[in-house]
């Protein structure tokens, strides 16, 4: 701003000051000399332009602060979800592919959701393919509201691996995929024995393990975890890269999408 | 009016309004607008985290967020797919006869055009949602209202709402072609005379 640009805009604040300081002095409440003043002033501001510099300075302010406070409240709240995610454990959690691999992808799916069936082959195909630098936690995300048999489907699959370990958890979930056509149209009764005969468990323990209830609790304890973490639908993904930094991803996304993000992750070493 | 009275009307005010390649540009752009909307927006967290983080390369960038636009393959329905394309498609062109129906002053039908098009739009969003299992809106809107167990009992899971969306476009760009059609015309005055504009 030049000299006498600075001068226009200041002086008729001065001479508000002055005069309303007169005024006050005498007791001279004459209230239209001050709107006249008042009114000059700002007509005054207007004309040299302080004033839109002046409200387009704030405004810029302003959308700036929102936009870091915006900002901060997503960082916030992906850090809140991230420490919602129960760490890996080789005991409880069913790992496909190397278990040393620099990145994780754990999966809240439902056995009954159609992208779910979809996202599985996904899922085995970026596995096989990625040369041990990706494996696949799986956990139970059964959508009650949609899906009445996902969660019985859920407790089965635990059955299996309660009797066969980790690979008969995968062999089950890998052939209940390939034999049931989603969105709840499983013939439990008929699907849930053939599978277990066909991955060689005991068919009576199975049953019996499946009648027991013993694994609801855990099924419910990854659904509320598939919610602390922001899962809304199925399938619900967070890709965990070795320094920890998380993305989360929803929807039965393409190859290339999570290839990519898992490339993004191997990076945060 | 017979349904080729309003096929008619609406090759009128296509013509009409598309001839003007600004229109034709505001609806392309409107369309793209909701298609990429629709399909990105269960992952805006993930996008707008990693464009906001400098240490990832523009191009992964890029990659991951066009990428994921593969999603209209894989995380969508044939039907919710199909729908999810006509309701960007038919908003483009909505909006756009709308903005060309409020210059030229002929607001008779609009407000009944915006009206349906702005109820439009609200069953897209639903019907969009349904689309995946669960979903943003599903998980976040439907609970509260408490109709979770009512949109499950629907025979399309809810994707009634996507169709009902394209309906309701459909019949909004219908009468903004009516207005616009009959406003290129000469109304006849009672003593047989016409009125020009």
């Amino acid at each position: 701003m030049s000299i006498a640009g600075f001068f226009r805009a200041v002086l008729p604040g001065l001479v508000l000051f002055a005069t309303l300081t007169y005024a006050q002095d005498h007791r001279a409440s004459d209230e239209a000399l001050v709107n006249r003043i008042k009114d000059a002033v700002i007509r005054e501001l207007r004309k040299s332009g302080e004033l839109d510099r002046a409200v387009d300075s704030g405004i810029g302010r302003y959308l700036e602060r929102q936009r870091a406070e915006a900002e901060q409240r997503e960082r916030r709240e992906a850090d809140a979800r991230t420490s919602k995610l129960r760490p890996v454990s080789k005991s409880r959690d069913h790992i496909r592919g190397n278990p040393a691999a620099p990145v994780t992808l754990v999966e809240y799916s439902d056995f009954e959701c159609p992208f779910c069936k979809a996202f599985h082959s996904t899922m085995k195909r970026l596995v096989n393919e990625s040369n041990g630098q990706v494996n696949w936690v799986y956990r139970h995300f059964p959508l009650d509201t949609l899906h009445s048999k996902a969660r019985k489907e859920a407790v089965a699959s635990e059955c299996a691996a309660e009797l066969g370990g980790n690979d008969a958890f995968w062999k089950f979930a890998d052939r209940f995929f390939e034999l049931t056509p989603s969105n709840d149209r499983t013939d439990v009764d008929t699907v849930l024995p053939r599978i277990a005969r066909e991955i060689g468990l005991d068919r009576a323990r199975f049953a019996s393990c499946l009648a027991s209830g013993r694994h609801e609790q855990r099924v419910a304890d990854d659904l509320r975890e598939a919610n602390a973490t922001g899962g809304r639908g199925t399938p619900w993904s967070i890709v965990v890269s070795k320094n920890g930094k998380t993305y989360s991803l929803s929807g039965a996304q393409p190859y290339a999408a999570v290839k990519q993000l898992v490339e993004l992750a191997r990076g945060k070493q | 009016m017979t349904r080729a009275g309003h096929l008619t009307d609406l090759g009128v005010a296509l013509g009409r309004v598309f001839v003007h390649p600004a229109y034709v540009l505001l609806a392309g752009a409107l369309a793209i607008l909701t298609f990429l909307l629709a399909v990105l927006v269960p992952n805006f967290g993930l996008i707008s985290e990693i464009f906001a983080d400098a240490s990832v390369p523009m191009a992964a960038k890029l990659g991951i967020a066009l990428s994921l636009l593969g999603g209209i393959g894989t995380n969508f329905s044939l039907l919710s797919a199909g729908y999810t394309v006509a309701i960007a498609i038919l908003f483009g062109l909505t909006v756009a006869m709308i903005a060309f129906s409020i210059r030229q002053r002929s607001i008779g039908a609009t407000r009944r055009s915006i009206a349906l098009g702005s109820g439009a739009m609200l069953s897209g969003v639903l019907g969009i949602g349904c689309a995946a299992c669960g979903s943003l809106i599903m998980g976040a809107v439907v609970p509260f209202l408490g109709i979770a167990g009512a949109v499950a009992m629907l025979p399309l899971d809810g994707q009634e709402f996507g169709i009902l969306s394209v309906a309701l476009l459909f019949i909004s760009l219908l009468l903004v072609s009516k207005n616009i059609a009959e406003s290129a015309a000469c109304a006849l005055l009672p003593d047989g005379g016409d009125q020009g504009f």
